[in-house]
């Protein structure tokens, strides 16, 4: 079988059932035709879009990152939580692993997954550079199921109930940061699938 | 023809299984080992993680000092312990992430495992699937080890104090295994 018509199928993520690609009409989208889940979509300005949202999850990750999340307080006496003293105090109780893990799950890998995006499609939006983009889309790919920022976040959520009962909790500045980093994390990643990316990549770089 | 046809897990292109390993044709990655390679990887992996999460139960995962009176905890403990005070959305939450999770992902890897070996009676979208479920809820175990860490950062004070305890290191093993073994399971193995 020709290389090229192996681009014309596509196999879907969850039941890997096999599908025969077709031209979309503007803004619509492929679904499975057994267990309904997206396989591909057009996009009107792909690279663009993903672009300017990824910036926008940069800053908020910074954000994020920097500032305080919840302060609480119990009885006039206040206590704080950002998220480098959260990896102190791991280190600090000398748990090393958790501490590394922690730090490669909620701190590293989601701000190199989303350095990594930009860098790819500014690189990708310029034509230039084909085989440093195709090593980031690598990089994402595998350290993708890695980045727990959003399991982080329900955590916070849950600690915080935890704590309702015995403290007043304050939400502050990086909670709702997180709020929009997780959430442009839906859209960027489970929206625009990496398959799409990958035929954008092909359109520009192998022609 | 069909079977012939595989997903890349990295971009996603479909590629023809010659058998063996195989690099992908459009990222270059090499995608999958030979099939014996990989198997012998997930059965390691898998059987690591339960060891792990023996330890991971039966130590303590969060140390509270209060006044001075240590009381430790275990993941059981916690739950039952947020069951009585009257948090329940908590405690099954805690219940399904951290005991369920972990048990449900083993059954699943050692059922897929069982099908490649012998022939089971389910069709191979439902295996597909069953496979993707168990990617998917891989990471949510992490939430105790992360609440824990939340809350030994808020309650830090001289009166009050919550460490986290040995268990939190065997169980954020725990889960980092489990994905390994997931992660390095061949889909090409899935048969009918």
């Amino acid at each position: 079988m020709n290389k090229n018509e192996l681009d014309k199928f596509i196999i879907c993520k969850k039941c890997h059932t096999l599908h025969r690609k077709i031209k979309l009409h503007k803004g619509t989208k492929a679904l499975c035709q057994q267990c309904n889940s997206l396989l591909y979509r057009d996009h009107q300005n792909l690279i663009e879009n993903s672009l300017a949202l990824s910036w926008v999850t940069l800053i908020a990750l910074i954000i994020g990152f920097s500032f305080s999340i919840i302060n609480i307080n119990i009885n006039g006496i206040y206590q704080e939580l950002d998220l480098p003293s959260l990896i102190m105090v791991i280190f600090d109780n000398e748990y090393y692993i958790v501490g590394v893990m922690l730090s490669f799950l909620i701190f590293i890998f989601p701000l190199v997954i989303i350095i990594s995006m930009i860098l790819l499609l500014s690189l990708m939006k310029f034509k230039k550079s084909g085989y440093l983009v195709r090593r980031l889309m690598i990089l994402i790919a595998k350290i993708l199921p890695w980045s727990m920022i959003d399991i982080f976040f329900i955590s916070l959520l849950v600690a915080m109930v935890k704590l309702f009962a015995y403290a007043q909790l304050e939400l502050d500045t990086a909670f709702w940061s997180l709020i929009i980093v997780i959430l442009l994390d839906i859209f960027i990643f489970k929206q625009i699938s990496f398959s799409d990316l990958w035929d954008e990549y092909r359109k520009i770089y192998e022609v | 023809m069909r079977e012939k046809l595989i997903r890349c897990p990295i971009c996603e292109a479909v590629n023809i299984d010659k058998g063996g390993e195989i690099y992908c044709r459009r990222c270059h990655e090499k995608i999958y080992n030979y099939k014996r390679v990989s198997l012998n990887r997930t059965i390691a992996f898998l059987i690591t993680a339960i060891i792990l999460y023996i330890p991971a139960n039966a130590y303590p995962i969060l140390i509270t000092r209060k006044f001075g009176i240590i009381h430790e905890n275990t993941i059981l403990g916690g739950v039952m312990h947020l069951w009585e005070t009257g948090s329940y959305p908590i405690a099954i939450i805690i219940l399904l992430a951290s005991v369920f999770v972990p048990i449900l992902k083993f059954i699943f890897i050692i059922y897929l495992l069982i099908a490649t070996k012998y022939s089971v009676k389910s069709s191979m979208i439902d295996k597909h699937k069953l496979f993707y479920i168990t990617e998917v809820i891989g990471s949510w175990s992490m939430i105790d080890v992360f609440v824990v860490a939340i809350l030994s950062v808020l309650i830090h004070f001289s009166a009050v104090e919550i460490i986290p305890g040995e268990g939190a290191t065997a169980f954020a093993l725990m889960v980092f295994f489990t994905m390994l073994s997931a992660l390095s399971f061949d889909t090409r193995l899935i048969k009918k």
